[in-house]
């Protein structure tokens, strides 16, 4: 277990590594200075501030300065607001993204895996279509579809939630519905088809006929065998929630980290898209690590093949 | 000791006259996988459905943009924000013949038209009374006001009474109506749909060339050719692939040869690896051997032995892959980072309908019913395909 877990961190910084210095030499090899604009600088302007963040050493050192600002968990300053360091950014728009996303993932478990547990149960009737109705419609709208729409109706037209903001709890409704819509359905459509395989097993059969309680029955013999499946998907639905939060934090104006990452793109900020980019891949690796952890518990006999190894 | 007396009578262990060549008989002609798969996905309505709208889709895509007089990049600024559906009003003002014209409802202007819905012109306010909320028009000797004090806005004639409609029309010239700049929305959701196939068909030829070929040489030969291969997909998949492409467009600016150059990059990497996992069993298979002792080469083997056998879970990844390759073009178009102005995609025009949203929420109908449509053919088909090929999944 502590070695599977020591070598799993290890690829993790290599992975880590790879990424930030992937990033590194893609945003320095767009042409033209981080400086360059629509806007000429004088010549003087540019140069000193090109000397100021260093942009006049060879790549190499500038690298090496990336590498170890990043060691002391500074991803350096952004080029376009003065005074402002990537890490202000991140931390600024931390609490906003954290919140919505965080409120999806709750909506995505547990509303989702109990759905799709309603439909299986259910197979066929009514109860079943509705879900898989629902969820075969929230698979294939897209988010930013749902989120428009749904500002359009809820907001302009009936005035239930505010357009935009978090001022109060009725602010969140919108985005953490249109964030989670996807995977909410996705979820509910793989809890009932994986709870349908296994209700369908022989050991189930086994387990009624000992006389089990119905619902032990259900909940330790099926739910803890169908819920392997669907903790696999729970590190994508991570990562996903996190990309969807782009479109959705500029759809309702929210100012997490999403919209300072869509913005840093646009205004060509190459030090907070590097910055974001390496805090994201870092936040994802850490959360698939937990996934799969998580997964060794529900079933130990992924954990035992990995001891034989 | 049971008391229960069973009588069966002696007529019902009579034997069955039942002729055995005739009980083996076989009425349907045996059929072939293939045969079946057809057999099944035909049957399945609501695949049939999705693969028929996008037939029609490449089709509108394809001939659309040819027939039509518009093009995507033509700007009418008089004629902008159209609606598709025009509610007519008539004056005759004295003249010979009457004045069809309608309101549009955002901007209070009145524009001309025939008595079918053609768009003729705008028309010209006599006198703007900005303070009172009202514009005056005259039409011969009738005056028409336009009463916008409160929404929403009335047509009034010259006694202060609403006028009533000669009917409600479908807009001739513009069929999808116009948007802010007077750009016919019809000709430019064909060149959205243009985009997101060609995405799809991408997507496609990538996952075809680069993604079965890496996964089924990393599955064939194992080892640490394996190890290598596999390592190099599991950091591509470490970050989602919507952050890929999104790194990619910064570094290569955007416009639609990069998205196409992005996704094509990274769009491979979840297929090489479900073929990868389904060379692994079947590279011991007893029939690989078979053909390696009969001196088949790894090539022969890879293509002609392994991979038909995977192509039922490869076309079924492909039908998840294509949404997914059309979603993410919108979702880089609709933040800004996908085709560049004035070239339209679905995500450029629903987020152009998003700025307008208030005064024109109907330009948010036509984008968002193309991409969700167009998802759920491709969902549809998807399934039915999967139901299809693997009839054991069908739950």
């Amino acid at each position: 277990m502590l070695a599977y877990l020591a070598k799993r961190i290890g690829m993790m910084i290599l992975t880590l590594f790879l990424i930030i210095t992937l990033t590194f030499f893609l945003m320095h090899a767009i042409p033209g200075g981080p400086f360059t604009s629509e806007k000429m600088l004088a010549p003087e302007i540019e140069a000193a501030l090109n000397a100021k963040f260093g942009l006049n050493d060879p790549i190499w050192v500038q690298y090496l300065n990336y590498l170890r600002g990043i060691l002391a968990f500074d991803l350096g300053p952004s080029f376009k607001y003065p005074g402002v360091r990537v890490n202000d950014l991140i931390l600024d728009g931390l609490p906003v993204t954290a919140k919505t996303g965080f409120l999806a993932l709750l909506c995505v478990a547990a509303l989702g895996i109990p759905l799709g547990i309603l439909a299986a149960l259910n197979q066929n009737k009514w109860q079943d279509t509705t879900v898989m109705m629902f969820a075969t419609i929230g698979v294939a709208i897209p988010s930013y579809v749902v989120a428009t729409v749904a500002l359009y109706i809820f907001a302009l037209k009936l005035n239930w939630v505010p357009t935009f903001g978090l001022d109060d709890w009725r602010g969140y409704i919108l985005p953490v519905v249109a964030l989670s819509g996807f995977w909410l359905s996705f979820i509910a459509r793989l809890s009932r088809s994986s709870l349908l395989e296994v209700l369908g097993q022989d050991y189930m059969v086994t387990a009624k006929a000992k006389g089990l309680h119905p619902l032990t029955v259900l909940f330790k013999h099926g739910l803890r065998n169908a819920l392997i499946p669907i903790v696999t998907v729970l590190g994508p639905v991570v990562a996903n929630l996190l990309t969807g939060s782009f479109v959705i934090e500029q759809i309702f104006a929210l100012p997490g980290i999403g919209r300072h990452f869509v913005l840093s793109i646009s205004n060509r900020d190459y030090t907070t898209i590097m910055g974001i980019t390496i805090f994201y891949a870092a936040f994802l690796m850490v959360m698939i690590l937990i996934v799969d952890l998580m997964y060794m518990l529900l079933d130990p006999r992924i954990k035992l093949a990995e001891n034989s190894k | 000791m049971s008391d229960v007396n069973i009588s069966v009578s002696k007529e019902k262990w009579a034997k069955a006259n039942l002729d055995t060549g005739e009980a083996e008989y076989i009425a349907a002609p045996s059929l072939t996988y293939w045969q079946d798969v057809r057999q099944r996905l035909w049957q399945n309505k609501p695949a049939m459905a999705g693969l028929t709208f996008i037939i029609l889709l490449v089709g509108a895509a394809i001939l659309g943009p040819l027939v039509t007089p518009h093009t995507y990049y033509e700007q009418d600024l008089k004629l902008s924000n159209i609606a598709p559906i025009l509610e007519l009003y008539e004056v005759d003002g004295g003249q010979e013949t009457p004045t069809y014209f309608f309101m549009n409802s955002g901007n209070f202007k009145l524009y001309e038209t025939d008595e079918h819905g053609t768009l003729k012109s705008i028309l010209r306010a006599k006198k703007k009374d900005l303070l009172k909320k009202r514009h005056l028009y005259e039409f011969g000797a009738d005056q028409v006001y336009v009463d916008f004090s409160q929404l929403p806005a009335r047509l009034l004639d010259g006694e202060g009474n609403e006028l009533s409609t000669y009917g409600t029309k479908w807009n001739q010239t513009y069929w999808f109506g116009t948007d802010s700049l007077g750009r016919d929305v019809l000709v430019r959701q064909l060149y959205g749909a243009r985009i997101s196939l060609t995405v799809a068909f991408i997507a496609t030829l990538v996952n075809f060339f680069i993604g079965i070929f890496y996964g089924g040489i990393s599955g064939y030969f194992g080892g640490n050719v394996d190890n290598v291969m596999m390592r190099i997909v599991e950091v591509i998949a470490t970050i989602p692939l919507t952050l890929y492409v999104i790194l990619m467009m910064v570094v290569l600016q955007s416009g639609f040869i990069s998205i196409i150059v992005a996704i094509g990059t990274v769009f491979w990497v979840d297929m090489a690896r479900i073929v990868r996992g389904q060379m692994l069993t079947l590279k011991n298979q007893d029939y690989v051997d078979a053909a390696k002792t009969m001196g088949a080469g790894t090539w022969r083997i890879l293509t002609r032995h392994l991979l038909p056998n995977t192509i039922g879970p490869i076309l079924v990844t492909l039908t998840l892959l294509i949404p997914s390759a059309i979603f993410i073009e919108s979702f880089m178009s609709f933040i800004g980072l996908g085709v560049s102005v004035p070239m339209a995609s679905w995500g450029t025009l629903t987020s152009e309908a998003v700025e307008t949203l208030r005064a024109y929420p109907y330009q948010l109908f036509f984008p968002a019913a193309a991409i969700s449509l167009t998802m759920f053919a491709f969902n549809f088909l998807g399934d039915g395909l999967r139901d299809a090929l693997d009839p054991r999944l069908r739950k």
